[in-house]
């Protein structure tokens, strides 16, 4: 009986010990892996097809159906367009509220021409409240708060 | 009158000199350890401060020498302040009788291990007086873990350090490495069971995973340290890391051969062999999960001590045979 109780330790014991060398040498293995560290503002991960980022707007292609601006569950989208005397429509402001937004994507689903997309730009943080208001026919401004946190 | 001048200045330097060395070591053994356990889990680690980082514990020890100092209004102010000293101060002392190369030692005393053993057990006392006078349960528990499991560690520490010391004839630090000039100690099979005992008590020694039950922070926050802050907290920080050195470095006197070494100086030798131990140290720091307490003293006790007996009445046969 004694003896089959010291077999049954010894064995334990080895077993016990060649677990550990077994642990060791799984984390030298992970130690010489690359690592899955992104160097976020230096280095970023590509955003996914349909990442929901900040609204962006391809002014030529809008028809100004205002069909984004019902759908908006926020109403942050507010546009106003004249008529020329060619009957033809054209674009006076196009007005968006990123303090309202809650990027559900509504807009960008429900346009028939696909003129409101959903970009894959998250850096969107400014100083300013007033900057969150802007036009999205103002491209200089766009840039200006899309490319400030990137640099 | 002009020689103790002189001598008074060198001892000055001297103890400038190891108060350096054990700073900057101190230093280097953080961003290491970060680094090391950083990439054993897929992760870079401190990237930003310096080269891959490496002034990062720069910057985190001007931080901590510039926080408020944080009083807690239960404590008890002496045993308190007191604690922090007691763990460095032994960590200083510890390097009088470290031989980093043939005459690179600052006194070859001829009990030199039994001295740096004394010594360095001091150290429990401050982990002790820092858990006592912290008047907080998780301190004391952190400390009473501490000093029982120091104790206990001591034994088969000292009962494997004595093999050595019996087979090189002395105590002093210089005369075990002069032993060792032409093979080291560890390639002895029972000089090897000893190297092996002295690590894993080592390891409990300096509180490290997976001995660290005296900081198991899902246990006790941070044990003995959780109500210190600020410089306080570093130099437990610094005594802990120097009491990793200096545990390695007496592993390398004593089973690697200390300084020899062929082509490099002595002194590189000896750091390369320190820092490889310390760097296998880490290794099983994030490799092994932690220790329960029952667990820890059975194994020091009905383990690793009578082991280390055998292992001791073994060598006496074989060197008196």
């Amino acid at each position: 009986m004694a003896v089959t109780k010291m077999i049954k330790r010894v064995k334990n014991f080895a077993v016990g010990a060649w677990s550990l060398v077994k642990g060791l040498s799984v984390t030298l293995k992970y130690c010489f892996k690359p690592a899955v560290t992104v160097q976020y503002p230096t280095q970023k991960l590509p955003m996914a097809e349909r990442f929901r980022g900040l609204v962006g707007l391809r002014p030529e292609k809008c028809i100004m159906c205002y069909q984004c601006v019902k759908i908006c569950p926020t109403g942050c989208l507010a546009i106003t367009h004249k008529v020329q005397e060619d009957k033809k429509k054209t674009l006076e402001t196009f007005r968006y509220n990123m303090e309202l937004c809650c990027f559900c994507g509504l807009c960008a689903q429900v346009c028939p021409t696909s003129a409101i997309i959903m970009t894959d730009i998250y850096e969107i943080t400014v100083y300013d409240r007033a900057k969150l208001n802007i036009d999205l026919l103002d491209a200089k401004k766009y840039d200006e708060w899309t490319g400030a946190t990137i640099k | 009158m002009m020689v103790s001048v002189l001598d008074f200045i060198l001892a000055v330097l001297t103890g400038l000199a190891i108060l350096g060395f054990i700073a900057g070591s101190a230093m280097f053994l953080i961003w290491w350890e970060r680094k090391v356990s950083a990439h054993i889990q897929s992760r870079l680690g401190p990237m930003r401060v310096g080269w891959h980082g490496v002034l990062q514990s720069v910057a985190d020890t001007i931080k901590l020498l510039l926080k408020e100092n944080i009083v807690p209004a239960g404590v008890d102010k002496l045993v308190w302040w007191l604690a922090p000293f007691f763990v460095v101060v032994p960590c200083v002392m510890v390097f009088v009788a470290i031989p980093f190369g043939k005459n690179l030692i600052v006194k070859d005393l001829n009990v030199g291990i039994l001295y740096i053993l004394a010594v360095s057990s001091v150290g429990v006392l401050g982990i002790f007086m820092a858990g006592w006078g912290s008047n907080n349960k998780y301190s004391l528990l952190g400390g009473m873990r501490s000093a029982a499991q120091i104790i206990s560690y001591e034994l088969p520490l000292i009962l494997s350090v004595i093999v050595v010391a019996m087979n090189a004839g002395s105590l002093s630090m210089q005369k075990i490495v002069a032993a060792q000039s032409g093979y080291w100690y560890v390639l002895h099979p029972n000089m090897l069971l000893a190297f092996v005992i002295y690590m894993i008590s080592a390891t409990a020694e300096v509180n490290r995973v997976p001995f660290d039950i005296p900081e198991a922070e899902s246990e006790l926050v941070a044990g003995f340290h959780t109500e210190y802050s600020g410089m306080k907290f570093a130099m437990f920080f610094i005594g802990e890391y120097t009491n990793v050195f200096v545990v390695s470095a007496i592993a390398t006197t004593l089973f690697l051969g200390g300084w020899h070494g062929p082509i490099l100086p002595p002194a590189v030798w000896f750091l390369i062999k320190t820092y490889g131990i310390i760097t296998v140290l880490m290794w099983v720091r994030w490799t092994f999960p932690r220790l329960r307490v029952d667990q820890l003293m059975g194994f020091a006790w009905k383990v690793l001590t009578p082991v280390s007996l055998l292992n001791l009445a073994v060598t006496g046969w074989l060197l008196l045979r």
